[in-house]
Parts: C-alpha cells; sequence; structure tokens
C-alpha cells in the first residue's frame, strides 16, 4: 500500500501547526496507511516523532501522497514541487507582507517569499485544504484548481479550555469592578492590538474607568512590540495593560477563565484559534469584521465593521452590560462549536487523501 | 463631565474646563484619527515602507543562494531550479527587459551575472549593518527619559488668561502651538479669539479628552512635532509642563526646534514650575536627570521596561548603610 506523509518544516508540539501534523500523521495511520513526518529542520523536543526530509527520496514508493502544510515559506517548497508523487497543500494562511513591512522587513520578506512558494506550489497540487473559506479563497485567487476547507484539526486543546470552562465565575461580574479585556496571539503587526488599546483608552475615559487589558502571545517582532509598549505609556495606560507574553496551557486557561471579553482588533486572520478557545471557554467575543473572523464565529460573537475605537469600546461595554445577550452569545458558540466539528476534522482531513492514494492521482 | 484618565496627577487636573455629555461624532473622527497617527509615528524608523534593507535581501535571494544555510534543503536547490522558481518582486517593475539575468551557454554566467555576483556580497554586506542600526533603534527606549506618563501634569488654569492675552497681542500670524496642552484650556481660548491654535500633548487621555471638547491636538512629543514643521510657519508658541520634565540635554534642542519652527516675531511663552513643586514628584521622574543615583523604584521602572522580569529587593538586605540592593531576571 502506497503511503500518505506529512511534510512541515519544522515540528513544534506547542504550536497548532505542529499538533496539527501530529494528528493528521495518527488519524492517517488509523486508517492502516504509512506515514511518516518529514522535516527540514529537527526540532530537538520532537525529534523521535520525525524523519529529516533528505531520507524521503530512498524511502518513497510509487503512489505515496505527499501533504505539505504551508504556513511559511521554506525550501520544502520547491523541493516538493520538483518531486513526482501526488502534492496536497494543506494551508494555513500568509499574512500579507505589506503589513509587516514598516515593522520588521525581514519578517515581511518571508512572507513574500511565501507567496512565491505559494504560485510555485499551485500548478503541481492535485489538492489544497484550507483552514477556512476565507484562506479557500487566497488558495483559488493563487491558481489552485482543485480546493477544499476543513478547519484545523488542533485548533482547541480540551484541557485548556475544560480549565477555562470550569474556571469562569457563574455569578455577573461585580459591580465596580473594571472589565477584564483579554487579548491572545502572537503580538504581530496583523494582530493590529494598537486598535484594541485605543479602544481602552476610550473605554476607561468614558464608559469604564477600572477596564483592563490582558495581552497574552509571543512577540513576533520586538520593534512592534516595543512600539505598542509605548503606546499604552503615552495613553496613561500602564497600569492597565499587561503584556503576558508567551503563556503555557495553566495560564492560558487561567485568562480565559477570568477574562469578561475576548477581544480581536486582527486586520488578517487565516482561522483565529482563539475565537474558538473563547466559545469554548464560554467566553464573549467582540471582534473586527475582518478576514477568516466572521466566518469562525459565525453568530457566536459580535462583530464590529467599523474600526473606530469609539464603535470598538461602545460595542465591549455595552455587551459587558447585556447578560442575557452575554448568556446567548455563549450558547451560540457552543452551537458554532459543534458546527465546526473539530474533533472529527482530522479524520476528515484524511478522507480526502484516501481516493487520492487509491488512485494515484501523480502529478497534475 | 468625560472621566478621562491622565496617567498620573489626576488630582491635579481639577481646574481643567468641564464639558457634558459624549462627543460629538466629529470630534470622535477627529480623536480617532489622532489615535491612529500617534501609534504610527512608533514605527521604526527607515522601515515604514520596503527599505534598503528589503531591497538588499531582496536582491540577494534574487541572484544569491536561496537561503544560505537555513535549511538542510537549501543546498540540494540547484542554482537552475532557483531560477525556474524565480520569485515576483516589486523589483521586477525596475526590470526594463524580460529578463536580465539571462543564462548564457551551459554553465556559464553571463557577464552581467558576474557583475551581480559582487553586487550581492556588496549588498548583504549592507543588509547585515543596516539590521543591525535598525535593530539598534528599535531597541532603544526614549520615551523614558522626560517621558511624560511619568510626571504629573498641571492644566494652564489661572495663566490660561494672561498668555492668552500675551499672544493675541504679539502673534504676527499662523499657527499658535501649545506644548504640553493638557485639556487644551489655552487652544480653547486662542481659538474662541480667532486664532488657529494647535496642541501637543504626548498623555494620549488628556489629549483625547482636548480633542474630544473641540481642539486640534497632535498625540505625541513636542520636539517631534517642531521638527515635522516647515521653518518659519508658527505665530506662537507655548511650552509648558514639557519644560518641567524634560532634562537640560533635551531641553536645548527643543528650544531650537522651537526657534526654527517660530516665524519672525512670534513670541515663545514658557510656563515652569518652581522648584517647590518639581522637588515634590515621584523618585522616578525626580531621578531622570544627570547626576545622582537613582532611586529603587526608577531601578525597577528601568529594569522592567529593559525586558527584566521578577524584579525585587533583595532579601536580607536592608538600608542600614545607606544603599539598597534589587535583583531581577530575564524572562524565561
Amino acid at each position: 500500500m502506497s503511503g500518505i506523509h506529512h511534510f512541515v518544516p519544522v515540528l513544534h508540539r506547542g504550536d497548532a501547526v505542529g499538533r496539527h501534523t501530529l494528528r493528521l500523521r495518527d488519524a492517517t495511520r488509523a486508517r492502516g496507511f504509512r506515514s511518516d513526518i518529514y522535516v527540514d529542520t529537527v526540532d530537538a523536543e520532537t525529534e523521535g516523532e520525525t524523519v529529516p526530509v533528505l531520507d524521503y527520496p530512498a524511502a518513497a514508493e510509487q503512489g505515496d501522497v505527499v501533504v505539505y502544510q504551508f504556513a511559511t515559506a521554506s525550501a520544502m517548497a520547491p523541493w516538493l514541487a520538483r518531486r513526482a508523487e501526488t502534492l496536497v497543500v494543506n494551508y494555513h494562511n500568509i499574512t500579507p507582507p505589506d503589513l509587516m513591512a514598516p515593522w520588521d522587513n525581514h519578517l515581511a520578506l518571508g512572507q513574500l517569499r511565501a507567496q512565491g512558494d505559494l504560485h510555485l506550489l499551485a500548478p503541481r497540487t492535485a489538492l489544497a485544504v484550507a483552514d477556512s473559506a476565507f484562506n479557500e479563497a487566497h488558495l483559488a485567487g493563487s491558481g489552485f484548481a482543485a480546493t477544499a476547507v476543513i478547519a484545523p484539526s488542533a485548533a482547541l486543546d480540551a484541557a485548556v479550555t475544560a480549565a477555562a470552562r470550569s474556571a469562569r465565575p457563574t455569578s455577573p461580574r461585580p459591580a465596580g469592578r473594571g472589565a477584564r479585556w483579554l487579548a491572545v496571539g502572537r503580538v504581530s503587526p496583523n494582530k493590529a492590538l494598537e486598535s484594541t488599546v485605543a479602544a481602552l483608552a476610550v473605554a476607561r475615559a468614558h464608559r469604564d474607568p477600572g477596564a483592563t487589558l490582558q495581552i497574552i502571545g509571543k512577540p513576533a517582532t520586538e520593534s512592534y512590540v516595543a512600539s505598542l509598549q509605548r503606546y499604552v505609556a503615552e495613553l496613561g495606560l500602564a497600569e492597565a495593560v499587561t503584556f503576558a507574553g508567551h503563556a503555557g496551557d495553566a495560564t492560558l486557561a487561567a485568562a480565559y477563565g477570568s477574562a469578561d471579553v475576548l477581544v480581536v482588533t486582527s486586520e488578517h486572520e487565516g482561522f483565529c484559534v482563539p475565537v474558538v478557545e473563547a466559545m469554548s471557554a464560554g467566553l464573549p467575543v467582540v471582534a473586527f469584521d475582518q478576514g477568516a473572523v466572521p466566518e469562525v464565529l459565525g453568530d457566536a460573537g459580535v462583530l464590529v465593521s467599523d474600526k473606530d475605537p469609539y464603535a470598538l469600546a461602545a460595542s465591549i461595554s455595552d455587551l459587558l452590560a447585556d447578560e442575557p445577550r452575554r448568556a446567548a452569545l455563549s450558547e451560540a458558540g457552543r452551537r458554532r462549536l459543534a458546527e465546526l466539528d473539530l474533533p472529527t476534522a482530522a479524520d476528515r482531513f484524511v478522507s480526502l487523501l484516501v481516493p487520492l492514494a487509491q488512485g494515484g492521482a501523480g502529478r497534475p | 463631565m468625560s472621566a478621562a484618565l491622565p496617567p498620573t496627577g489626576d488630582a491635579d487636573h481639577a481646574g481643567g474646563d468641564s464639558h457634558d455629555g459624549p462627543p460629538g461624532s466629529e470630534d470622535q473622527a477627529r480623536a480617532a484619527r489622532a489615535l491612529r497617527e500617534a501609534f504610527a509615528r512608533l514605527a521604526p524608523q527607515g522601515s515604514d515602507a520596503w527599505n534598503f534593507l528589503a531591497a538588499f535581501t531582496h536582491l540577494g535571494d534574487r541572484y544569491g543562494p536561496y537561503h544560505p544555510g537555513a535549511s538542510a534543503l537549501s543546498d540540494t536547490v540547484g542554482t537552475e531550479e532557483r531560477a525556474g522558481a524565480r520569485r515576483p518582486g516589486r523589483l521586477d517593475r525596475l526590470r526594463p527587459g524580460k529578463d536580465r539575468a539571462v543564462r548564457g551557454p551551459e554553465g556559464e554566467k553571463t557577464e552581467f551575472e558576474e557583475a551581480m555576483g559582487q553586487v550581492v556580497e556588496a549588498f548583504r554586506f549592507l543588509s547585515a549593518r543596516v539590521a543591525t542600526l535598525e535593530a539598534r533603534l528599535a531597541a532603544e527606549d526614549r520615551p523614558v527619559e522626560g517621558a511624560a506618563w511619568l510626571v504629573p501634569a498641571r492644566e494652564l488654569g489661572g495663566l490660561v488668561a494672561p498668555v492668552c492675552a500675551h499672544v493675541l497681542a504679539r502673534t504676527p500670524g499662523g499657527d499658535v502651538v501649545h506644548a504640553d496642552c493638557g485639556e487644551g484650556g489655552l487652544l480653547q481660548a486662542l481659538t474662541g479669539a480667532g486664532v488657529a491654535a494647535h496642541g501637543v500633548e504626548p498623555r494620549g487621555a488628556l489629549a483625547l479628552s482636548a480633542i474630544e471638547r473641540g481642539s486640534s491636538v497632535t498625540i505625541g512629543e513636542a520636539s517631534e512635532y517642531l521638527a515635522g514643521r516647515a521653518p518659519d510657519s508658527l505665530g506662537g508658541m507655548v511650552l509648558n509642563g514639557v519644560v518641567d520634565r524634560l532634562p537640560l540635554h533635551a531641553l536645548l534642542p527643543l528650544l531650537a526646534l522651537s526657534r526654527r519652527a517660530l516665524a519672525h516675531d512670534a513670541p515663545l511663552v514658557i510656563v515652569s514650575e518652581t522648584e517647590a513643586v518639581t522637588g515634590a514628584r515621584e523618585p522616578a521622574a525626580l531621578d531622570l536627570v544627570d547626576g545622582r543615583p537613582l532611586h529603587a523604584a526608577t531601578w525597577e521602572l528601568l529594569l522592567g521596561r529593559a525586558g527584566f522580569v521578577e524584579v525585587a529587593p533583595l532579601a536580607g538586605v536592608g538600608l542600614g548603610d545607606g544603599r539598597f540592593a534589587l535583583v531581577a531576571a530575564t524572562p524565561s
């Protein structure tokens, strides 16, 4: 029987793409296929789970399907494009370079290269699977002919969200206590956290003097983080905004459990895992109507189309003052999660691969 | 009254004018724009677009190795494949022909490629230098020294009328700028008298309050603002607050910038605090001048802003001999 193998530039156990790749590998093996994870750079923590990519040519067999996890530029892309196996691209989105360029040209160039990789792979790809319809549209625009949408299988960590849900208070926020805003994700220019900060300044000035914001996430580029911290200070919010950095599962669960609202002001999101985590934790979401966020959130949160900080602050304050509405959104979040059906995502993904392996589509 | 929260010295704003109800949509739109501009100005210098560094790196990738040393696969990607997989980029627009790097006979480099090899090496060197400089710029913590958010702000209060009268009497015309304008009492008085008045206020919460009350205000530092003004373009300037918080070596350039921006015969007004008032500042604000040991609170602040965590007094060390000891750590 031919194999279905997974290729990722580097396998990190802690990130969403890494966890997703491991789940896909396990689901593939569960269907009886040979399946390994090939990497270009070996991570010591996951070394036992991976095989160096240069070992693949010796192990390749007729009829193999290779699945490339595409989230960044990599020498893997041109290398896979030249090979004869049936190629499947699992696309996790590329942030538009222009959003990063004012802050970090090196990162922006990486994104530019990734865009080039995408165009290079398009004519060679038998099937491209996107995290969201938003990403699928990007794939179509990049020349991919056959596409499908399946949510990322590792978007939810059950332990984190269960802990967060159990930590959430069952009673309304005590009168007099400022609202606790939460932002989760890489601290990166495309996340436009300055919009959240500006809205917090407005909210504290007019509606909720005690409102605070916790920002959880790994810095993508120091220049952006430094500017954001200066902006916070200049707006007089130094004691109201916390930069928590990268958080482990327990910290993340505690944050979802104690926050009053998740605020998402991203300019560009290919999926937005924190929205799913918040829905799972029963935390209301207020987000800009951008990228894949409206698609993932559905009717389980408040979408703000006007990027004015006054509009955002008003939306958040109005929601937090409306307990029945919050409860309704929490319930809608549960329904939306059921629709996304994340627990079966890996198996559904593999179901798309099986016909390719058995049919031996090969190079298109 | 708006519940604007200045970063420090809240009580010092008791003299500010009150305004009722939420700001109008026009004032909100101006405030939103000021907030956006206040953040945009913080983008690293030299990185406001695809800059030289981008061009250097792009050329390096285009004509040099794909990802030198970045992956096990890089070395296996041959030159011909790279040429075939060449990435489209902005620099393509600068290329008059379809492809200048046309290859010569089998395996031979064209004269153009030979030349580009040298140029690429130079670009790589420049790229590394620019990256270092940009990293240095990004790492600088310019706002700490004399930062507005460290010290209380005081509205002009009773001084509005005499300052306004002086400016009105002396201005030759043109914009009048009030640095550290607070909630904009002077701006309102000047505007009410028919003068085009513009405020500069680094404390965003105060600036928002002034904008929401109809004043024209830039969120930022006076020196940054003045650097962007044309020479001889201002009809007057009032400096208060900023003159009490900046150290001497920063005040001198500020005065030079003011001199440059002011039109001939335009008035400059400086309103300063007495020692009795500045002496009552927080230790961290007091320390940000030259020539004295820093307070423990200031070290905590500086260490925190330098990225250290777990800043705390060293256990077991008291203040018996007049010294203190702090510990800190790098983040995990």
